[in-house]
């Protein structure tokens, strides 16, 4: 278990307060927030580079802090990797090992498997400038993974990368990560990037932590608009507490004179009626109705009748701006690619949605 | 005339100005007197002296300039900037003035007190060392610095990381990632030293086959109107310069650690 217990870093124009994170043993915890939110600096922190104002670190039931970065046992990969240019790939795998002066009798298997899996063989005695992008980030992960660290820290694994090759390296670090248990701390602010690794998250936005939690905690329950928009919501919308009838378990919400009704299982907060809360659509569950065709009971809580304003091929699957009659409130809605062609859809068009309960999340 | 030409044309004009001053000198290669200046055994000690003393000098300029080059590069601290500032004191000043202030130091109970419990240095070849060494310390700490800025303080931080004390992290990669850098660093301020005159002559004096440089018995020959010593020993001159640029111009071809 790693735990890092209200780190507070003041360093240049960075203020980072009380950052709490815990990792199981064996986690993959993804530190998840914007671009210049001193992530690097964290890392930085937790490594031994940086002092910071107060906090400490636990690895294991070994408290750190106040240990050179050299006695932590943590691995460190930064975004630019910094493979050491004057050293052959082999030499640059090994130095983790020598440096701790550690039995290489003991690691020679290991790291035989780390190069197998990472299919680098034939790059052993090449010097960095003489690999592909790809090819340096599995000789940076290789390096930082063979002395075994008891922490591996990440920052933006997958930055910098063609498209191709970065589902490549995506899939390589989850297999290493099922293969090898190394408990790890990645930032990044690619959201997509923690949703396919992460089995933790914490969201940190302007230097404070917004929510901790299990990755689908995380992203089908945000806690606040702040959480909702970083993870990419759109359709985020000012509502007011109408009703909460207990009896239903349901709260029925209003914008613009039109009526959601909502599971109050979805909802995290208290409802006082009267009270104004974020009410967030999601695009990708919402549903057309086709006409003619019955409608199931489950569906039938929130049904609207709009006009199609746009229609945009994102080329997956197709973005269908949608306006309800009534109230005039716009939202997307994607839908995939063999839905739309059925479907029948035009701009101008008069259409009805249905959005199931899964399509609703309510916040304060 | 084009844009591109003048420009050209400015760079090509400095080149034939220096060009043509070298050339001039062998106006006088050969005449009478000449073979003898050149293996005459002072201007063989001036060679020697020069040599000894500029390598000595660097020797401890690097010795105290490549630490200091690496806090200023790698380490926040109080007074950073005064002390950087500085080092650039000897650049500014003549080294005349740093040489009469070695003298006036010496003067002082402190300087009298080295003198007579420790080294000689006034008229005295260590004198030489002190004086090309004061010229060239905060250089040498600047070119230094320079090299070492171009390495991302990244490896370091991996290193460490990696098991490395910070101590291992230097020789093992700092030193081998800024090597060429710091090379062409120490030859430039060995080149320095090798040329200093005004703060030399002015601590060590000019004694022939005692303290007399190279660049202190160029200054003496044209004093006695010995024009063929002169042309020897700027010749000896300008063949090192060139031999110290082109060395300088290797450590700087970009190393592809292939």
């Amino acid at each position: 278990m790693i735990k890092i217990e209200d780190l507070t870093i003041l360093f240049d124009s960075f203020k980072i307060v009380d950052l709490n994170i815990q990792i199981e043993e064996g986690g993959f915890h993804f530190l998840l927030g914007p671009t210049g939110s001193g992530k690097t600096l964290i890392l930085e922190s937790i490594m031994g580079l940086h002092k910071p104002k107060t906090g400490r670190i636990w690895i294991g039931d070994r408290e750190v802090q106040g240990l050179p970065p050299e006695r932590r046992g943590i691995s460190y990969v930064p975004q630019d990797l910094a493979l050491f240019p004057h050293l052959k790939v082999k030499e640059n795998i090994l130095f983790g090992i020598k440096a701790r002066d550690l039995d290489m009798k003991i690691y020679e298997e290991y790291v035989h498997a780390l190069v197998e899996v990472m299919k680098i063989e034939h790059l052993l005695e090449r010097y960095p400038a003489h690999l592909s992008g790809g090819e340096k980030k599995r000789v940076a992960l290789l390096r930082a993974l063979a002395p075994k660290p008891k922490l591996l820290l990440l920052d933006e694994p997958l930055s910098g990368l063609d498209p191709s090759i970065k589902a490549d390296v995506q899939h390589l670090l989850k297999n290493l990560h099922t293969s090898f248990h190394t408990t790890t701390l990645c930032v990044t602010h690619d959201f997509e990037e923690a949703y396919f690794l992460g089995d933790g998250i914490t969201i940190f936005i302007d230097g404070k932590v917004e929510q901790v939690g299990k990755r689908d905690d995380v992203f089908l329950k945000p806690k606040s608009k702040k959480v909702a928009q970083f993870l990419g919501a759109k359709n985020l919308y000012r509502a007011k507490v109408l009703r909460n009838e207990e009896s239903y378990q349901r709260l029925t919400l209003g914008i613009n004179g039109l009526q959601f009704s909502i599971p109050t299982s979805l909802v995290r907060d208290k409802m006082e009626v009267g009270k104004e809360v974020e009410l967030f659509i999601r695009p990708e569950e919402v549903m057309i109705i086709r006409e003619g065709k019955p409608v199931k009971d489950s569906l039938k809580q929130n049904i609207f009748e709009g006009k199609i304003l746009d229609i945009t091929d994102k080329r997956r699957y197709h973005l269908v701006t949608f306006q309800t009659l009534e109230g005039k409130i716009p939202f997307e809605i994607s839908i995939p690619n063999y839905t739309f062609r059925n479907l029948n859809l035009s701009i101008g068009k008069i259409a009805k949605v249905a959005l199931r309960d899964e399509s609703l999340w309510v916040m304060i | 005339m084009s844009f591109r030409y003048t420009m050209i044309g400015a760079a090509v004009g400095i080149f034939i100005f220096y060009l043509g001053l070298i050339l001039s000198l062998f106006y006088f290669v050969g005449g009478k007197g000449f073979w003898e200046a050149l293996s005459h055994p002072n201007t063989l000690f001036s060679i020697r002296l020069s040599l000894i003393a500029a390598t000595i000098a660097t020797f401890f300029a690097v010795l105290i300039g490549l630490p200091s080059a690496y806090a200023l590069s790698r380490f926040k601290f109080v007074g950073k900037g005064i002390l950087d500032t500085f080092l650039e004191i000897p650049m500014i000043i003549s080294p005349i003035a740093l040489g009469a202030a070695f003298l006036v130091f010496f003067n002082t109970p402190l300087g009298e007190l080295i003198q007579t419990k420790g080294i000689f240095f006034v008229f005295e070849v260590p004198g030489i060392i002190l004086a090309q060494f004061a010229t060239i310390a905060g250089l040498t700490t600047r070119l230094m610095k320079a090299s070492l800025d171009e390495i991302s303080p990244r490896y370091e931080a991996v290193a460490r990381s990696l098991g490395s004390s910070p101590w291992q992290t230097f020789y093992r990669v700092t030193l081998p990632l800024s090597f060429r850098g710091l090379l062409a660093s120490v030859i430039l301020s060995w080149a320095k030293a090798f040329g200093e005159f005004g703060a030399t002559v002015t601590l060590a004096g000019a004694m022939p086959g005692k303290t007399e440089t190279m660049p202190i018995a160029i200054f003496t020959a044209l004093a006695s109107a010995n024009i063929n010593k002169a042309i020897v020993l700027i010749l000896i001159l300008v063949v090192f310069g060139l031999l110290i640029l082109y060395s300088v111009r290797l450590t700087g071809k970009r190393y592809r650690y292939d």
